[in-house]
Parts: C-alpha cells; sequence; structure tokens
C-alpha cells in the first residue's frame, strides 16, 4: 500500500490531546515531513556540534537546553538559532511549556520551521512522542477477510464467496464472540512482532447476510458482539471438501501465513454440509490457545502410544 | 474429486476503470456490480488506493468509499472472466444507469 508521508500538520492532529501540543508559530511549515520514528534533543547541535545532528526528526527543548541558550550572550544565542533552523528540521517541541523566546520564534519562522509546545515534563513527552510516531510509522495493509475475537484469540477467516463466512461468524457472535471486522480487515505491524486487525471506520459493526441484507451486529446483539482492534493469532480458510486436497490429519505440524512479514498459525477447514463451521472455528482458536500455553496433544498422544509400544512384551 | 475446481492455472484478467457516476459508488450502483460478480464463479477482486475487496462483497463495494473520479483496479480469474469483466465494463460505461 503506498505510504503517504508523516507530516508534522498529522502528528500534531493526531496526538495534540495526548501530547498536549500548542501551536506557537511557523504553522506554514505544519506539512514538513517527519523522516524518522522517533525525537531528538538537539544539546550539542546547540552547542555548535552539528556532525550526525539528526535533523529529520522532531526535536525536543527540555530544561537543560533552555538553560544553557540561557548562559549564552545574546548575540551568540542569535547565531546558535541561526545555525539549527538552517537545517530542515521537521519541528520543535518545548516541553514543561517552557516559552521559547522571541529570536527563536523569528529565527523559525523565517524557515517555516513549526514551533510548538507541551506542558508534559520532557521525558514523560519523549516517551509518549516515541510511541506515537513509531504507531504513525507501522507498516499497514489490508486483508480480505472478516474477523473475529474467539475468547481473547484472533481469528481472521478467510474463504470464497457463499462458502459460510457470515453464517459461521453470527453464529460465533450468538456463542458470546465478537465481531472485529466484516469482509476486509485492516492490519497494522506493531513492535514489528504483532499484526494488529481492525475495521474500516465507515463499516464498522456491519454486515451482510446473504437474503438479510447488510444489519448492525452491535444493534442487534449488544456491546459484546463488537470489539474495535485485535491482534490476529489464527488465520482460518474454509474451503469447499472437494478443494481440499491433504487435510493434516494429526495437526502435529503448523502452517503458517504470513501477514505484514509476521508468520501467523493458519487452518484449513473443509466445509461440506452438516458440519458446524462455527464450531470448528471455534475450537481451532481454543486449540491455538492451548498450543501457545505448551500443550500439543497430538504429540503427546504419540509419546504415550510410543511408550507403551516399547513397554509391550514382544510376541503380543 | 472430479469436480475440484482447479485454480492453478487461471490468467488474471485487469482493467482500470473510472467512476464517472454524480454520486460515486453507493449502496444502489454497489449492489448492482455485487450482482454481476455473484452470477459469475470466477474470483473478482477491485482495488483502490492500494486495498483490495472481494468485488462479491457489498461490503467491501461500500467500505471503497469510490467517489466520482476514483481510479479502481478490477482483477478477475476463472472460467468465465472474461465475461465477467465485459459486463462490469459494460455497468460503469452505463454509469450505473443514474444518468
Amino acid at each position: 500500500m503506498p505510504r503517504e508521508p508523516i507530516t508534522v500538520e498529522r502528528f500534531y492532529t493526531e496526538h495534540s490531546g495526548q501530547l498536549d501540543l500548542r501551536l506557537l508559530g511557523g504553522a506554514i511549515g505544519l506539512k514538513r515531513v517527519i523522516r524518522e520514528p522517533t525525537v531528538n534533543r538537539p544539546g550539542l547541535a546547540l552547542a555548535g556540534h552539528t556532525k550526525y545532528f539528526a535533523r529529520h526528526r522532531m526535536q525536543v527543548m527540555g530544561h537543560a537546553e533552555v538553560t544553557y541558550l540561557k548562559t549564552l550572550p545574546r548575540d551568540e544565542r542569535r547565531r546558535r538559532y541561526e545555525l539549527i533552523f538552517s537545517y530542515p528540521l521537521p519541528g520543535v517541541v518545548f516541553c514543561r511549556n517552557l516559552p521559547p523566546d522571541r529570536d527563536c520564534l523569528k529565527a523559525a519562522e523565517s524557515r517555516n520551521i513549526p514551533i510548538l509546545t507541551s506542558s508534559l515534563i520532557t521525558m514523560k513527552f519523549i516517551n509518549l512522542a516515541t510511541l506515537a510516531l513509531e504507531q504513525l510509522f507501522a507498516p499497514r495493509g489490508s486483508e480480505i477477510g472478516s474477523m473475529v475475537d474467539i475468547h481473547g484469540v484472533g481469528v481472521l477467516i478467510r474463504g470464497d464467496s457463499g462458502i459460510g463466512k457470515s453464517e459461521s461468524i453470527l453464529a460465533l457472535i450468538e456463542r458470546g464472540y465478537s465481531l472485529v471486522s466484516d469482509d476486509m480487515t485492516r492490519v497494522t505491524l506493531v513492535d514489528g512482532r504483532e499484526v494488529v486487525g481492525t475495521s474500516s471506520e465507515l463499516t464498522r459493526n456491519h454486515m451482510e447476510i446473504r437474503g438479510i441484507g447488510i444489519v448492525n451486529v452491535a444493534a442487534m446483539f449488544g456491546a459484546k458482539s463488537v470489539r474495535g482492534e485485535k491482534r490476529i493469532d489464527l488465520v482460518v480458510t474454509l474451503k469447499a471438501w472437494e478443494e481440499v486436497k491433504d487435510i493434516d490429519r494429526l495437526g502435529m505440524e503448523e502452517e503458517f501465513q504470513h501477514i505484514l512479514g509476521v508468520q501467523i498459525p493458519h487452518v484449513t477447514i473443509p466445509v461440506r454440509p452438516g458440519r458446524d463451521l462455527a464450531r470448528l472455528i471455534e475450537v481451532a482458536a481454543l486449540h491455538v490457545k492451548l498450543r501457545r500455553a505448551g500443550h500439543n496433544p497430538a504429540k503427546e498422544l504419540n509419546e504415550r502410544l510410543l511408550s507403551q509400544m516399547s513397554a509391550a512384551p514382544r510376541g503380543l | 474429486m472430479s469436480a475440484a475446481k482447479d485454480k492453478t492455472c487461471d490468467a488474471v484478467i485487469t482493467r482500470d476503470l473510472v467512476v464517472a457516476n454524480k454520486v460515486g459508488i453507493h449502496a444502489r450502483p454497489a449492489a448492482m456490480f455485487v450482482k454481476i460478480a455473484s452470477r459469475h464463479t470466477c474470483d473478482i477482486y477491485l482495488e483502490k488506493d492500494g486495498e483490495k475487496i472481494n468485488g462479491k462483497s457489498i461490503m467491501g463495494l461500500l467500505m471503497l468509499a469510490a467517489g466520482p473520479g476514483s481510479h479502481l483496479r478490477l482483477e478477475a480469474s476463472g472460467k468465465d472472466a472474461a465475461q465477467a469483466v465485459a459486463e462490469i465494463e459494460d455497468l460503469f460505461q452505463r454509469k450505473f444507469d443514474e444518468e
């Protein structure tokens, strides 16, 4: 999916509440792009050492930076501002509501660099801003398939049209599980190792049932029946019985699918009239939960079998 | 076993389509599209801005939020893909019978 660059404007509008950000000047510069998912304290650069200065990051000023600048005579301070704003910084945030002085604001505005403040203490701001930026930069995509949360196990359900996805999801909802998304699931890579699925905001809580039409699951079944987002723990593909070539009869080998580069357990469930798909999907999810906890029923059974066979006296 | 649908060697037919009707693909045009798509056995997908949806799903069509002027990419693969593509192209050209 083509990624839109992350602008200071987007960082500001999406996180101003959480980070208590206010824009003081350089508004034209809100279109500037943040190129790295982290922030930088420009202490060394302010002191004149600009080698390896992390110019593409949002800059953060706290007590150390502000008090240092105050120790400088005004002319020298102005020169340092000129120097630091000569770089293509996305923007600068002053923490602890520390006010930037007039020379700073003037130098920034002349270069169209946005200046913001936050009431948060510097350490808190740095931690929260880094998390916010990681979330903005996280790889995203979309997967064809519906998603449900079965007892804490996020299941992405795939299958051809008309195979019974919607009906099995309704049955799962009646069992007390939750719908995350219908037909298309938006996925985001979190922390580089988990894939979280969610629905499109437009169609959240809605589902199409052939013969009935579009229904609002939350209105029909209540708050417990829907879930905003969930990590994907299992991918289930529903396939017509005749199309499934080799079924793993033991379930000892684990099969995987890759979403956003992460390996996620995958199970194919053959569909045939009379098979309770919802029950099977539920069992697949609970099976994943148990396997995660260390159980491997097929292996355990096989080990018992091996020890029974080796204990039996020969000839019997 | 003899009725198994062999999908391994079906070529994918793609078409670039533009939404030409005034309001875009809202409920009615979406239903018309899905009706045509569902009549065919081939797989049908529509893609907009990198997001791909199942063309036989009305939810998917609505999720695209394809306003007037949107560029969509149609993908069809299977036995009757060529016919499905032709009918869908015609539907777009007729502007979903809205004008």
